[in-house]
């Protein structure tokens, strides 16, 4: 097949420009805040709009590309900073468009394990899950789980930082609002499990798109190393559910001698399609720094 | 830590073949969606000569983690199959050269994943055989149904595959990976006497399967492919996490999901 050479970085052409001038590239990063801006917006009027498809990456990375040139004009920043057709160029560089793109999926990454990070605190908080009270078993799968979704975190950062992108330090916004009107709910195990699923749910599914639409080799593998991952959070969190519905709370331990006792839909529910969906994917830049 | 056994129902041919059956219509829906990636996944390579055959894959991540991973399966094996054996020396090969004939690239990347799918659904029957024949005692209806299901999902995971081939042009791959079954499924199977051997060589597979999907990952270069590999991959872990609660054994024991133990292309398949 063609190879897509707008997913290769330039380095020669981008090494050439700033040759022309040592400043140019922070300057160009002031001059873009606004439209980088747009670009975010642009991003939720799609997921307003019904969701993300990666097919249509390609044409989203057109659109910030068009963004940021009709943005420039309009404001006069050529004139200004006197940069003639090399910012220009710079900005219309398919490595420039193509890494705002990525760090912004990286950004909403880091949001949504954030979030997941400090929902797991809440729950631990609780005592029916973190207390004295609780399931061994879940305390030390919520308290694992955590501490995974941090290293997440940290791993999703680790790759905003190598691409010049600032790191995300806060929650997702909009699934932080699902989490601030159910916290009041959380009165048993099970609600937390349901909200549990919801997160790793989500998280596992965006990562899935945004597989395919990552231009960086290294922001895929990462994202990709972490979707299975939580896509086991998810089918362990599944099978939990399933055994307190069945009024089995009993069985959720690692004890080998409990598969006997484990009704049959323990050996399926987990995994409930051949092929994982991403219809509770979060869109691309959601949890992208505006 | 509670070590009773309750009686437990031993599942026989008939309610295994109701319950696959059941399943059938679960499968149905998400099959669909993937058969259209698929065919539209065929539809551009053909539309680009290119594709045949050309497609770019990463030699030196292969040559790189080629041997590393055949020393990682071998040890997965060990490790989780008592005296079950690992793969030996499998003769090295040339990871982009063309395995199954003419195919290369992507092409080679689906046949290789397709026999891998074969492999796991093959071995899948055979522990429902042994079960059906009273081979390997008591076997709980979870851990039947957890077979049954598997088996399954990675029949369809094998038809995804082959339609891409198929839609090219190509042979459906109906063999297995030889390398995996001869160097570590038949001479672990051979001493499996229980479920919790089965639920080991399971993992076992299992885990090769993520591992080798999430490389696969790293390496495919159509994107309609990439949203396949990415749609598979985290079911195939699923299918360890519970295989491991199975065994008692902590459901997600990494933080990251890993490529050791990937099968590179090159095995042998047949």
């Amino acid at each position: 097949m063609a190879v897509d050479e707008e997913r290769y970085l330039d380095d020669r052409a981008l090494t050439g420009l700033l040759e022309e001038s040592q400043d140019i590239q922070s300057d160009a990063m002031v001059a873009t805040t606004e439209p980088l801006a747009e670009m975010v917006e642009l991003g939720h009027e799609r997921r307003a709009a019904g969701g993300f498809d990666p097919a249509e990456a390609g044409q989203f990375r057109d659109e910030r590309r068009r963004l940021m040139r009709r943005s420039l004009l309009a404001g006069g920043a050529l004139a200004t900073y006197g940069f003639g057709g090399a910012l220009l160029r710079l900005l219309e560089t398919p490595a420039f468009a193509d890494q705002a793109l990525d760090v912004q999926m990286l950004q909403t990454s880091a949001s949504l394990e954030n979030l997941a990070v400090a929902t797991y605190d809440t729950a631990l908080t609780l005592p029916f899950v973190g207390g004295d009270s609780a399931n061994a078993t879940v305390k030390a799968f919520v308290t694992t789980t955590r501490g995974q979704h941090a290293d997440h975190a940290v791993a999703f950062n680790n790759a905003i930082t190598k691409l010049g992108g600032k790191a995300q330090a806060n929650p997702d916004p909009v699934l932080l609002d699902v989490v601030t009107k159910a916290k009041p709910t959380l009165t048993d195990a099970s609600k937390v499990v349901d909200l549990a699923i919801t997160l790793e749910t989500g998280a596992t599914q965006t990562y899935q798109n945004n597989i395919a639409a990552l231009s960086d080799a290294n922001a895929k593998m990462v994202t990709a190393s972490i979707m299975g991952v939580e896509a086991q959070h998810v089918a362990i969190l599944l099978a939990v559910q399933a055994l307190l519905k069945a009024d089995k709370a009993g069985l959720i331990n690692l004890d080998p001698g409990n598969v006997a006792n484990l009704p049959d839909v323990a050996g399926k529910v987990g995994f409930p399609e051949s092929f994982q969906k991403t219809d509770m994917a979060r869109a691309p830049g959601e949890g992208a720094i505006k | 830590m509670r070590k009773r056994r309750r009686e437990v129902l031993a599942i026989s041919e008939t309610e295994l073949v109701q319950l696959t059956s059941d399943l059938d219509e679960m499968h149905r829906a998400t099959l669909p969606a993937m058969q259209a990636a698929a065919v539209e996944w065929a539809g551009e390579l053909r539309a680009d000569a290119v594709a045949l055959g050309q497609t770019r894959t990463s030699r030196r991540r292969f040559l790189a983690g080629g041997g590393a991973a055949l020393g990682a399966l071998a040890f997965v094996a060990c490790g989780s199959s008592k005296g079950s054996g690992g793969l030996g020396n499998p003769t090295p090969t040339d990871p982009t050269g063309a395995p199954n004939g003419a195919l290369a690239g992507d092409f080679a990347i689906a046949a290789s994943a397709a026999s891998l799918e074969n492999l796991a659904v093959g071995t899948y029957q055979a522990a429902l055989d042994a079960a059906t024949a009273g081979k390997l005692g008591n076997v709980p209806p979870a851990v039947a149904t957890f077979a049954a299901t598997a088996k399954a999902q990675h029949a369809d995971h094998a038809a995804a595959w082959n339609s891409i081939l198929t839609n090219a042009g190509k042979k459906p791959v109906t063999g297995v990976d030889l390398t995996v079954k001869n160097g570590v499924v038949d001479p672990a199977f051979g001493q499996v006497t229980d479920v919790a051997g089965l639920a080991k060589l399971a993992l076992v597979l299992e885990n090769v399967a993520a591992a080798t999907y999430l490389n696969h990952i790293g390496t495919i270069e159509n994107n309609n492919a990439l949203k396949i590999a990415a749609s598979i991959q985290p079911v195939e872990m699923q299918h360890a996490a519970i295989l491991n609660f199975v065994l008692g054994q902590y459901p997600v024991p990494d933080a990251f999901a890993k490529t050791d133990g990937f099968r590179p292309m090159g095995d042998q398949i047949g």
